[in-house]
C-alpha cells in the first residue's frame, strides 16, 4: 500500500474535517460574538458575570473533557448527539469562548467616540453596530481569528476519540487493515498541514490586504 | 439535583484515591512535556536567530510543520508509527515527548518575539560599555525579554497542560484515561467528567489568572520605564 493509497483512506475523514470545522467555527462565531456584544454593551452585571464564568471554563478545561460530557455525559441522561454533532456543539462551545474574548478586547480598542460619533451622525445603535463597530472588531481581531481557525482545524482530530468519522478515525482504521502504521501516521500528518496552510496564508493575505487599505 | 450530588459522596472514597495518582501523573507529564518544550524552543530560537541561511530556514520549517500538525496526530504517530521504524516508546515518554514538539513551536515563537522587542542599541551599547555577549545577553536582554516571555510562556504551559488528556489516547494513565476507566465501570460518565473537568480547571485558571496578572503588572513597568 503506497502514499496514494493511504491519502486517498484518508480522504473520507478529510471531508468530515472540513465539515466540522465549517459547522464549529460557524457556532462558535455567531456565539461568541453575542456574547462579546452582551459583555461590551451590556448593562447586566450577573450577565457579565456569567459570561465570564462560562468563558474561564470553557478555557481552562480540556476540549476532550467537554467532548466526552457531550457524547458520553449526555446521553446518560437521555440526550443523545450522533459523533458529528457532538463534535461541532463542543469544539463550537469551546471556541465560542474563545473568540468572546478575542472580540470583547477587539471592542475595547475601538475608541468610545466612535460610537458616539456615529449616534450623534444619527445612526441608530443597532446600526452603529453593523457599519461601524463590527466591521472595525472583525479586521482588529483577524490575527487572532487566524489563530483561532488553524487551532479549530487541528482540534477536529480530537473529535475521533468520540468515533467521529474523522482522519484520525480512518488512519486507525487503515492501521488495523494494512499495519502500514508509519507510513500510514506520517500521512495523517501531511494531510493536517496541507489543509491548514492554505488557511493560515488566505489569513495571511487578508491581513495584509486590511492593512494596505488603513 | 440533589440525587445528583449524593452520588459523588457515595463514590468519593473510591474514585479520589484514583484521581489523586492520575493527576500526578498529569502533572508529571505537563511537567516533563514543558521543560523539554522549553529546551527545544530555545535551540529552535538560536537556529532561528543564526546566521546560517540554512540552519535558520530548517528551523523556520520544523516550526511552521509543529503548528501545523494536530497533537494527536503527532501523539499517534510517535505512539504507534515509531515501534515499526525500531524505536518504542512507552504512552507517557511518547506523550511527553508529542508534548514537547508540539511545544517548542510555540515556545520558539514566544523566545524569538522576546528577544525582538529588546533594542538592538541595548546590546550594542552593553557591547560598547566592555561587556562580553555572554554577559550583555544574561544581564541586559534577558532580564528585559523576560518580562515579556513570562506570561505567554505560562500561557503555553496551561496549553500543554489541557493537551496533556489527549495522551489519555495513547494509553498513559493520566487524569482522563483513569475518568474513562472509571466511568466505563461506574456508568457515571457525567459525574465524572464534570469532576475531572473540575480538577483541570482547579489547577489551570489560577496559572491563568497569574499569567494574567503577571502581564498587566510587567507591562505597568515596562512603560514607566520609558522602554518600548
Amino acid at each position: 500500500m503506497g502514499f496514494f493509497d493511504i491519502l486517498q483512506g484518508l480522504m473520507g475523514g478529510a471531508v468530515t474535517a472540513i465539515y466540522i470545522t465549517l459547522g464549529a467555527g460557524t457556532f462558535a462565531m455567531a456565539l461568541g460574538l453575542l456574547l462579546a456584544l452582551a459583555q461590551t454593551f451590556g448593562h447586566s452585571r450577573w450577565m457579565r458575570w456569567a459570561i465570564n464564568a462560562y468563558v474561564e471554563w470553557m478555557r481552562n478545561v480540556p476540549a476532550l473533557a467537554h467532548l466526552f460530557l457531550l457524547y458520553f455525559g449526555l446521553a446518560a441522561v437521555g440526550i443523545r448527539f450522533s459523533p458529528l454533532v457532538a463534535a461541532m456543539l463542543g469544539l463550537g462551545l469551546v471556541g465560542a469562548a474563545m473568540l468572546c474574548e478575542v472580540f470583547t478586547a477587539a471592542f475595547r480598542s475601538i475608541h468610545p467616540g466612535q460610537r458616539e460619533a456615529a449616534l450623534a451622525a444619527g445612526l441608530t445603535p443597532l446600526q452603529a453596530l453593523r457599519y461601524v463597530l463590527v466591521p472595525q472588531m472583525l479586521r482588529l481581531s483577524l490575527p487572532s481569528t487566524a489563530n483561532y481557525t488553524s487551532q479549530l482545524i487541528k482540534d477536529t482530530s480530537i473529535a475521533s476519540a468520540i468515533a467521529a468519522p474523522e482522519i484520525m478515525f480512518f488512519a486507525r482504521n487503515l492501521v488495523t487493515s494494512t499495519f502500514e502504521t508509519s507510513l500510514i501516521y506520517g500521512t495523517a500528518l501531511l494531510l493536517y498541514a496541507a489543509m491548514v496552510w492554505p488557511v493560515a496564508w488566505m489569513f495571511f493575505r487578508l491581513e495584509r490586504r486590511l492593512e494596505m487599505s488603513r | 439535583m440533589i440525587a445528583f450530588f449524593t452520588t459523588y459522596a457515595e463514590f468519593w472514597s473510591d474514585w479520589m484515591p484514583r484521581l489523586q495518582s492520575a493527576a500526578k501523573v498529569t502533572a508529571l507529564l505537563s511537567l516533563v512535556g514543558f521543560l523539554l518544550a522549553l529546551f527545544l524552543g530555545a535551540v529552535l530560537t538560536a537556529g532561528m536567530r543564526s546566521h546560517n541561511l540554512h540552519a535558520r530556514k530548517l528551523c523556520r520549517g520544523f516550526v511552521e510543520f509543529m503548528k501545523a500538525v494536530p497533537l494527536l496526530a503527532l501523539l499517534l504517530a510517535l505512539y504507534f508509527g515509531l515501534p515499526p521504524l525500531g524505536l518504542t516508546l512507552s504512552g507517557f515518554w511518547a506523550g511527553a515527548l508529542g508534548l514537547g514538539l508540539h511545544g517548542s513551536a510555540y515556545v520558539a515563537e514566544i523566545l524569538r518575539g522576546g528577544l525582538q522587542a529588546i533594542h538592538k542599541g541595548q546590546r550594542e551599547a552593553g557591547l560598547a560599555a566592555g561587556l562580553s555577549p555572554v554577559q550583555v545577553f544574561a544581564h541586559i536582554v534577558m532580564p528585559q525579554a523576560m518580562r515579556i516571555m513570562l506570561p505567554p510562556l505560562l500561557n503555553t504551559y496551561v496549553a500543554l497542560l489541557k493537551d496533556s488528556s489527549l495522551c489519555a489516547l495513547i494509553a498513559t494513565d493520566e487524569l482522563m484515561l483513569t475518568a474513562r476507566a472509571i466511568s466505563s465501570e461506574s456508568f457515571l460518565p457525567m459525574h465524572i467528567f464534570l469532576l475531572v473537568g473540575l480538577v483541570y480547571f482547579l489547577i489551570a485558571f489560577p496559572l491563568s489568572l497569574l499569567a494574567r496578572w503577571l502581564q498587566t503588572r510587567l507591562n505597568a513597568g515596562r512603560r514607566t520605564m520609558g522602554a518600548t
